[in-house]
C-alpha cells in the first residue's frame, strides 16, 4: 500500500477515504519502519492509516497504554492526563460513555500538550487529537454501543533525536534522567547495554547525539558526552563496578581478529551470551585504535585499560602479540572457533600524492605511525618544525602531541578551508590556543630533503571549487602559486585505511576496492562461512562509537548463526525527521553546565588530561537541562 | 537588573530571577504546590503556568522555574493561562480526590468539588518538595525520584526512600503538603518512613530533642564535637 488512507502526519491532514483523488502522505509506512503489514501506527507526530478497516480506537488505546509507560511521572499533567483519558476510553469501551467525555479528552490532550514539563508530554497527545476529530464517527458509535472493540496485535517503537542521531542508539534521555534523579549506578548500567566504553567514549565521542539535540537551536546542546563520562568517573571513583557476568559456558567458542572498539564490544557482548571468547592482537597493548590512535591528554590510558580489564574480568581472553598472519581461517575454525569476527581496523596512513613521500626520508612519518609509535611508549625527539598535513582529528592529535613533546614550531597545512576542517571545533580551538598554526587551502606537492633528510616541502595554493560529493567544497590548484615551507619533519594524516593481513588474501576473503573487507551491512556476514567482518576495516575510518556499535551487532548476529536462525530485521526511523513536533512550546534558555581546562601554559609540559570532567552536582543540573524528546510509535499489524 | 512586563506593568526585575518571584514581590498571586523558595524550582504541578510572550506569539511555561529575559513579557491571568490551572487542578483532584490540600486548591481555581468524599487522604502528589529538601538542604539523598521510562517496568512513580542514608531529620516531613510524610514521636523514639530512630537527651534539660543519627552527621558534617551538640536549642 503506497496511499495512505488518512495521515495527519507533521498536522497535514492527507484524507482519502472518500473515494478523492489519492494523496500521499507526508510519511510512508510501513517502508519507512522497515516492518511489514502495518495496518495503521499513531506516533507523536501524527496517525497514519493504510487500512481503511483498521481500529482507530483500539489503537489510540494501545498507544496510550505505551505512552503512560513513557511518561516520567515527574510533572503531574502528563502523568495524570494519560491516566484520565485511559479512564474514559476504557469507560467507553465498556459502554459507559458520553458524548461529552469526547470533549474532556480534547481538553485534556490540548491542556497536557501546552503546560507538560518536557517534549514527551508537549508532544505525544497529539495523534490522540487526529484520532476523535477524524474518526469521530468510530468513536461516537462505541459509546451508543454500536460498535465492539477489535483485538489486534500492537507493536511499538521508541526514539528520540539523539537516540537516532547516535551510532549505537544510545536510551541518552534515559541515563540522562537517571543522572537528573541522583541514580548515577543504574545510568551507568543504562549506557553499558550498548556502551561497553563508557569512559572512553564519554571523552572522546564527537557527539553526533549533541548536534541533534533539540536545544543545539535554543541555548546549545546537552553536554551528552560529559554526562556520560560523569557516570563513568564517579564509578571509577566509587572504586569501579563490576560488569554483570556470566558463569555458565556455552560449548562455542568465537575468535575474534583485533581488540579495538569493534572488538571488545563483540566480546563483551558474546560473553553475556555466554560463549567462550579469545581475541587475538598483533600490538603488545589491548585497544586498538583507542590505545594507539589517541593521545593521553584525550584519553589517559589507565581510562581505557580499566574498561577492558573489566571486559576481560568476564572471561574474555586476549592474547597480545599474536601476529594474525600466522593464524589462518581453516586453523582456527580447526582449533574450534565456530565464528570468526575480523575487526582489524584501519592502521595504514593513505599517501597525500607528494613526490618523493615513497622515498623513506628521515623526518617523514606517516601519522597513525607517529601515534602509534608514541602510544606504545616510543621516545620521540622534539624538533625545531614540524608540518602535518590533513584537517582531521588524527592530524589535530599529531600536531597537539608535538606540542607537548617540545616541538618549537607545530604548523598544519590543510588544502581547505576552516569551514570544511573535518576535525571538531573544540579540538581546533585548543590547537590554536596551544599555538599551532594552522594554513588553509594548501596542498603539498613535493617532499624537500638533502641527504635523504627532510628540509622542508613544496606547496601549492588552492582555491575551492563547486561541491563535491562529500558535500564540501572541492579545492583546486592555483597554476603556478607553488612555494616552499622549511622544516625537518612531515607527518601526513589525511586518512586511513585497513592493514589486511595476508591470511586474508591466502583465505580468499573478499575486498572492496577501496581496500576494506566486503560484509553484509546487516548480518556483517563476509564471503566466507562462518566469518563476519565490522569496524574500520569494513568502514574505513569512522568513529569510535560507530566500529563499537558494530562490535555490538556482530555479536548479535553471531549468535543468530550460532543458534541456526536467520537474523531479525531491526526497527528504524531512517528518513522520519524526530526533531519535529506539532507544538515546541516555551523552553526557557539556560546555558550548559561549563567545565574546567588545563590552563595552556600547563599544556606543553606533558600529556596530562585536559578536560575535566562534571562532578555529582554539575551533572545533575546539567541533567535538568534535558528536554525529554522521546518519540513513541505503535503500530498495528494487519493479521 | 533587566526590564520586564508583568500583567501590563512595567518593572525591573534582577537578573535570573523567576517570573515567579517577581510575581510575588507585586502581590500578584500565583498559585501552587510544589514550590518552595529555599528549594531549587521543578515545576512538578504545574499549576503556577503563565504567559510569556516569544517572537510575538504568547507561550505557556511555569513560572517558577522559568527565568526573566531582558524586555519578557508575562501575562499572570489570560483565560488561557486561568483554564490552564483549572485543568492541572483538575486532573490532580481527579486523581488524589480526598486530599485537602489539593481539594482546595482545586475548588479555588474553578474546579467542581465533590463534597461526598471527605478530605481525609494523605496521598503523595510527587510534588519533590522532600526529595529537593533531602539532598539540597540536609545533603543526605535519602529520598529520590523512581521515574517511568523506556525499559523500566514501573506503574507507578514514586519516592524512593534509602534508610541507610536518612539521618531522621524530619525535613520531608516538614516541607511535605499533604501529610503522606508522617513522623512520630514516641518518648525516646522517632519513626519517619517506618525507619526508628532514637532520640538524644538533651544533656542539661533531659528533654528528648533530636535524634542521635542527625547529631552525629552534623558533627561529621561541621565538625563540631559531639558533647557540644548533645544539648538542645534552649539550653544553649
Amino acid at each position: 500500500m503506497d496511499t495512505a488512507s488518512f495521515s495527519s502526519w507533521n498536522g497535514k491532514i492527507v484524507d482519502n477515504r472518500k473515494g478523492k483523488v489519492a494523496k500521499s502522505a507526508d510519511i510512508k509506512f510501513p517502508a519507512q519502519l522497515g516492518v511489514d503489514n502495518v495496518s495503521a501506527a499513531m506516533g507523536w507526530n501524527g496517525l497514519v492509516v493504510m487500512d481503511p478497516d483498521a481500529d482507530i480506537i483500539s489503537l489510540t488505546m494501545n498507544y496510550l497504554k505505551e505512552a503512560r509507560k513513557l511518561s516520567c511521572g515527574e510533572c503531574s499533567v502528563c502523568r495524570i492526563g494519560i491516566d484520565r483519558l485511559l479512564d474514559i476510553f476504557g469507560k467507553m469501551a465498556e459502554g459507559d460513555g458520553n458524548k461529552k467525555d469526547l470533549f474532556e479528552v480534547q481538553q485534556i490532550t490540548r491542556g497536557v500538550s501546552v503546560n507538560s514539563k518536557c517534549n514527551f508530554g508537549r508532544s505525544v497527545l497529539f495523534p490522540v487529537l487526529d484520532s476523535i476529530k477524524y474518526y469521530r464517527s468510530d468513536f461516537l458509535a462505541l459509546i451508543k454501543g454500536e460498535r465492539k472493540l477489535e483485538t489486534k496485535e500492537y507493536s511499538y517503537a521508541v526514539t528520540a533525536p539523539c537516540m537516532e542521531a547516535c551510532p549505537a542508539s544510545l536510551d541518552i534521555p534515559g541515563y540522562i534522567e537517571l543522572i537528573r534523579n541522583s541514580r548515577f549506578e543504574e545510568s551507568l548500567n543504562l549506557i553499558r547495554e550498548k556502551c561497553i566504553l563508557p569512559g572512553v567514549v564519554g571523552r572522546v565521542c564527537p557527539h553526533p547525539c549533541e548536534d541533534a539535540c533539540v536545544r543545539q537551536d535554543i541555548d546549545g546542546p546537552l553536554s551528552i558526552r560529559l554526562l556520560k563520562r560523569a557516570v563513568a568517573d564517579y564509578d571509577l571513583q566509587e572504586g569501579g563496578s563490576p560488569l554483570t557476568g556470566t558463569v555458565e559456558e556455552k560449548e562455542e567458542k568465537v575468535a575474534i581478529i583485533g581488540s579495538g572498539p569493534a572488538g571488545l564490544a563483540a566480546a563483551y557482548n558474546l560473553r553475556l551470551m555466554e560463549y567462550k571468547v579469545t581475541i587475538f592482537e598483533t600490538l603488545p597493548r589491548a585497544g586498538g585504535m583507542a590505545t594507539v590512535g589517541i593521545p593521553d591528554y584525550r584519553l589517559p590510558k589507565d581510562i581505557l585499560n580499566h574498561e577492558i580489564d573489566l571486559i576481560k574480568r568476564m572471561g574474555v581472553e586476549i592474547k597480545l602479540n599474536t601476529k594474525v598472519e600466522k593464524l589462518n581461517l581453516k586453523e582456527l575454525q580447526k582449533k574450534g572457533y565456530k565464528a570468526v569476527f575480523l575487526a582489524v581496523g584501519a592502521h595504514i596512513g593513505t599517501t597525500i600524492g607528494a613526490e618523493g613521500e615513497d622515498k623513506g626520508y628521515e623526518g617523514f612519518v606517516d601519522g597513525v605511525e607517529f601515534l602509534r609509535d608514541m602510544n606504545l611508549g616510543k621516545k620521540i625527539q622534539p624538533q625545531k618544525k614540524v608540518v602535518v598535513v590533513g584537517g582531521g582529528n588524527t592530524a589535530l592529535d599529531c600536531a597537539r602531541s608535538c606540542v607537548r613533546i617540545g616541538f618549537d614550531n607545530v604548523e598544519i597545512i590543510y588544502r581547505r578551508s576552516r569551514a570544511e576542517m573535518p576535525a571538531s571545533d573544540e579540538e581546533i580551538e585548543e590547537a590554536e590556543k596551544e599555538g599551532v598554526k594552522f594554513n588553509y587551502l594548501m596542498t603539498p606537492v613535493k617532499i624537500l630533503e638533502k641527504d635523504g633528510k627532510v628540509t622542508g616541502v613544496e606547496c601549492i595554493k588552492m582555491r575551492l571549487g563547486v561541491h563535491d560529493e562529500s558535500g564540501r567544497r572541492r579545492p583546486i590548484p592555483v597554476k603556478g602559486s607553488e612555494f616552499t615551507m622549511d622544516t625537518v619533519m612531515v607527518i601526513p594524516a589525511i586518512g586511513q585505511r585497513p592493514d589486511l593481513p595476508a591470511m586474508i588474501g591466502k583465505d580468499k576473503v573478499e575486498v572492496t576496492d577501496w581496500g576494506t573487507i566486503k560484509a553484509d551491512p546487516v548480518s556483517f556476514k563476509t564471503n566466507i562461512e562462518g566469518v563476519f567482518a565490522g569496524g574500520d576495516c569494513v568502514t574505513g575510518p569512522a568513529i569510535l562509537i560507530e566500529a563499537m556499535d558494530m562490535g555490538n551487532k556482530v555479536a548479535r548476529s553471531i549468535d543468530y548463526y550460532l543458534r541456526g536462525e536467520g537474523l531479525k530485521r531491526e526497527i528504524s526511523f531512517e528518513g522520519v525527521n524526530t526533531r519535529e513536533q506539532r507544538e515546541q512550546g516555551f523552553i526557557a534558555e539556560k546555558a550548559a553546565e561549563k567545565v574546567d581546562l588545563l590552563d595552556v601554559d600547563k599544556r606543553s609540559e606533558g600529556f596530562a588530561e585536559v578536560e575535566s570532567g562534571y562532578d555529582v552536582s554539575e551533572a545533575m543540573r546539567e541533567a535538568q537541562r534535558c528536554l525529554r524528546c522521546y518519540r513513541l510509535m505503535v503500530w498495528e499489524q494487519a493479521g | 537588573m533587566v526590564n520586564i512586563i508583568i500583567d501590563g506593568r512595567k518593572i525591573k526585575a534582577k537578573e535570573g530571577s523567576t517570573i515567579l518571584e517577581n510575581a510575588e514581590e507585586l502581590k500578584i498571586e500565583i498559585p501552587t504546590l510544589c514550590h518552595h523558595k529555599e528549594l531549587s524550582p521543578f515545576g512538578a504541578c504545574r499549576l503556577c503556568a503563565v504567559e510569556v510572550k516569544t517572537n510575538g506569539k504568547w507561550k505557556m511555561t511555569t513560572s517558577c522555574n522559568t527565568a526573566v529575559d531582558q524586555g519578557m513579557e508575562i501575562r499572570t491571568d489570560s483565560d488561557k493561562v486561568r483554564e490552564s490551572r483549572r485543568l492541572s487542578a483538575q486532573l490532580l483532584y481527579y486523581k488524589y480526590p480526598t486530599t485537602a490540600v489539593v481539594r482546595d486548591m482545586a475548588w479555588k481555581l474553578g474546579v467542581e468539588v465533590s463534597e461526598d468524599a471527605k478530605a481525609e487522604g494523605h496521598d503523595c502528589i510527587l510534588c519533590g518538595l522532600c526529595v529537593r529538601a533531602c539532598r539540597e538542604i540536609v545533603d543526605t539523598g535519602a529520598l529520590t525520584f523512581r521515574d517511568r521510562g523506556l525499559g523500566r517496568d514501573i506503574d507507578e512513580p514514586r519516592i524512593e526512600f534509602d534508610p541507610k542514608l536518612c539521618i531522621g531529620c524530619g525535613s520531608c516531613a516538614y516541607v511535605c503538603p499533604t501529610g503522606y510524610v508522617k513522623m512520630e514521636a514516641v518518648e525516646d523514639k522517632r519513626i519517619i518512613w517506618d525507619k526508628v530512630f532514637k532520640m538524644a537527651a538533651c544533656k542539661v534539660c533531659g528533654k528528648y530533642f533530636a535524634p542521635q543519627d542527625q547529631l552525629e552527621y552534623i558533627g561529621k558534617k561541621t565538625g563540631v564535637p559531639l558533647d557540644k551538640l548533645y544539648i538542645c536549642v534552649n539550653c544553649r
